[in-house]
């Protein structure tokens, strides 16, 4: 009825999800981009977290390499980054090794490195945000006690940054996820072109399209409630104010 | 609150009814007619059918073929129509033409039998079939070589149907456009690159080094190209279909093949005399 307002003829017919083979098609799609997302993911946040705190430390040259590697490349859009580790980074190294890449899975792992890079930076600002949250005054107190930086980085202002960045680390995550879509430009197999496939072999577009939405949505929901999850159980009582419980 | 919402919905609802009621799938010369604009579907870089040339201009064999359309189309209706052309992809061409933002694919689309399920298809314009292109001195002759090796297809494209079914032991690798797949043949990502033979020559010619690359292999499909346009369009087609015919009875279509084609054109590709034989007995009489 609202295809007709809309000026097309259209015959729905959701059977082509679960025909073979493109039911195959669409759970290999799906590993392959948890697998690309669940990678990426750890990457980035080792990164997010070296160069946020990077950002932080009390020493100039330090501050300076990481924001030149959060601005360069937070600020160049994701998919231009991706053609540039497929077809540019490969270029910069010897052949033998170049050869290797390409039957090891090059275009997966040029995603990887796109898209753990990319995400990494925002990560950093994340992360950074977070630190700079903390009071001054904890950085004191922990020189005053006898650690050093690095050790109370470590052992006070990391822990306390970490809870208080989950909800934007959330977002990022969610993000991440929905960027490996992106690696479809570059020949990987992952869901987004695994819908691709299916519309293009039965031109039935809806229902390609809508499952990978739903697919990407139940996702995204499971980890926006295990990053809730997380956060109530690693709450430090009275750290983060609570808008609706009353205290006793 | 809750009563305004209601009513909202209640009448989106029925001003939807209605809008059905008055609004059926319409008929693109009454489109154009309305809106003034033709807009065909074409390609950034498939040479010589439809591509961006060395100007920065849209050219090509496809091309040159809808302006025909285009002419046709005016003396139809009667009146000036503005022609205007867009990118379109193997992936992307099919929901473009079902969601009216083109009029009919004018570049390299295959008329395939499946396809007919979605699209109907012009008059078959060219016949190619898939084949192979790699680098001078490659082991691959052909289909029997390509087992285990890198094989660039268009994600969308029928070769990469015919591989994927045929040919399970080519590890397939896709790309959106043959840009994207012949800078990794380049880069030496990929073994061989498969795509409709023609095209393949006119990447060869427009390469910067047209002595490094080879077109092998024996036709691994048959590939008719028609232009494609939405379904259930007999008028629209006949106009198609008799400005295709005009151009072969009348010579036009054989004067844009020596341009194209010709020996002195950038892809020179003598006309097979069966194809000459299948344009004409195409053209039914007037």
């Amino acid at each position: 009825m609202i295809f007709g307002f809309l000026g097309m003829t259209y015959e729905f017919k959701w059977s082509v999800l679960w025909a073979q083979p493109h039911l195959t098609w669409l759970i290999d799609g799906l590993l392959t981009t948890l697998r690309l997302a669940s990678i990426s993911w750890c990457i980035a946040v080792l990164l997010g977290i070296v160069f946020g705190a990077m950002r932080t430390i009390p020493f100039r040259p330090v501050r300076i390499v990481a924001t030149a590697y959060v601005e360069f490349f937070r600020n160049v859009p994701l998919l231009v980054w991706l053609f540039f580790w497929y077809f540019g980074a490969p270029e910069a190294f010897p052949e033998p090794v170049r050869q290797w890449f390409i039957h090891h899975g090059i275009e997966f792992w040029s995603a990887v490195a796109g898209i753990s890079v990319y995400h990494g930076a925002r990560f950093a600002e994340v992360i950074r945000a977070g630190i700079q949250a903390i009071p001054r005054t904890q950085l004191e107190a922990g020189l005053s006690s006898g650690l050093s930086v690095v050790a109370t980085y470590r052992l006070i202002i990391i822990p306390i940054a970490l809870r208080l960045i989950v909800p934007p680390a959330t977002n990022e995550s969610l993000n991440l996820l929905k960027n490996t879509s992106l690696a479809m430009t570059i020949g990987v197999a992952e869901l987004t072109f695994a819908a691709r496939q299916i519309e293009t072999y039965t031109a039935k577009a809806v229902e390609a399209l809508t499952s990978a939405a739903l697919i990407y949505l139940v996702f995204c929901l499971s980890i926006s409630s295990v990053m809730n999850w997380l956060e109530a159980k690693f709450a430090i009582p009275g750290l983060i104010v609570r808008g609706t419980r009353a205290e006793h | 609150m809750k009563r305004f919402g209601l009513t909202l919905i209640l009448s989106l609802f029925v001003l939807s009814l209605a809008a059905t009621a008055s609004a059926q799938a319409q008929p693109t010369l009454e489109k154009i007619k309305n809106s003034g604009v033709f807009t065909i579907g074409v390609r950034n870089a498939s040479p010589p059918f439809s591509f961006i040339n060395k100007q920065n201009e849209r050219a090509g064999f496809s091309n040159d073929l809808a302006e025909l359309v285009h002419k046709e189309i005016e003396k139809k209706l009667g009146k000036q129509v503005k022609l205007e052309m867009k990118e379109t992809s193997p992936a992307t061409r099919i929901p473009l033409l079902t969601s009216m933002s083109v009029d009919l694919i004018t570049e390299t689309m295959t008329d395939t039998r499946p396809r007919r399920d979605s699209v109907d298809f012009s008059l078959t314009y060219f016949v190619t079939g898939a084949d192979f292109i790699v680098k001078k001195g490659s082991p691959i002759k052909g289909t029997k070589d390509i087992a285990g090796k890198r094989i660039g297809t268009q994600q969308g494209s029928t070769n990469e149907r015919v591989l994927r079914e045929k040919y399970t032991q080519a590890q397939l690798v896709t790309f959106p456009d043959q840009a994207a797949a012949f800078m990794a043949l380049q880069q030496g990502k990929l073994d061989a690159y498969c795509n409709d033979a023609i095209q393949l020559w006119g990447l060869k010619y427009k390469s910067a080094t047209p002595d490094q690359w080879v077109v092998v292999g024996d036709w691994i499909s048959y590939e008719p190209y028609g232009f494609a346009m939405r379904k259930n369009d007999s008028d629209f087609r006949a106009v198609v279909n008799n400005a295709l015919m005009e151009a072969i009875e009348g010579g036009e279509y054989f004067k844009l093949y020596e341009k194209w084609f010709g020996t002195k054109s950038d892809v020179p590709y003598p006309m097979n005399q069966t194809f000459k034989t299948f344009l004409l007995y195409q053209v039914v009489p007037k």
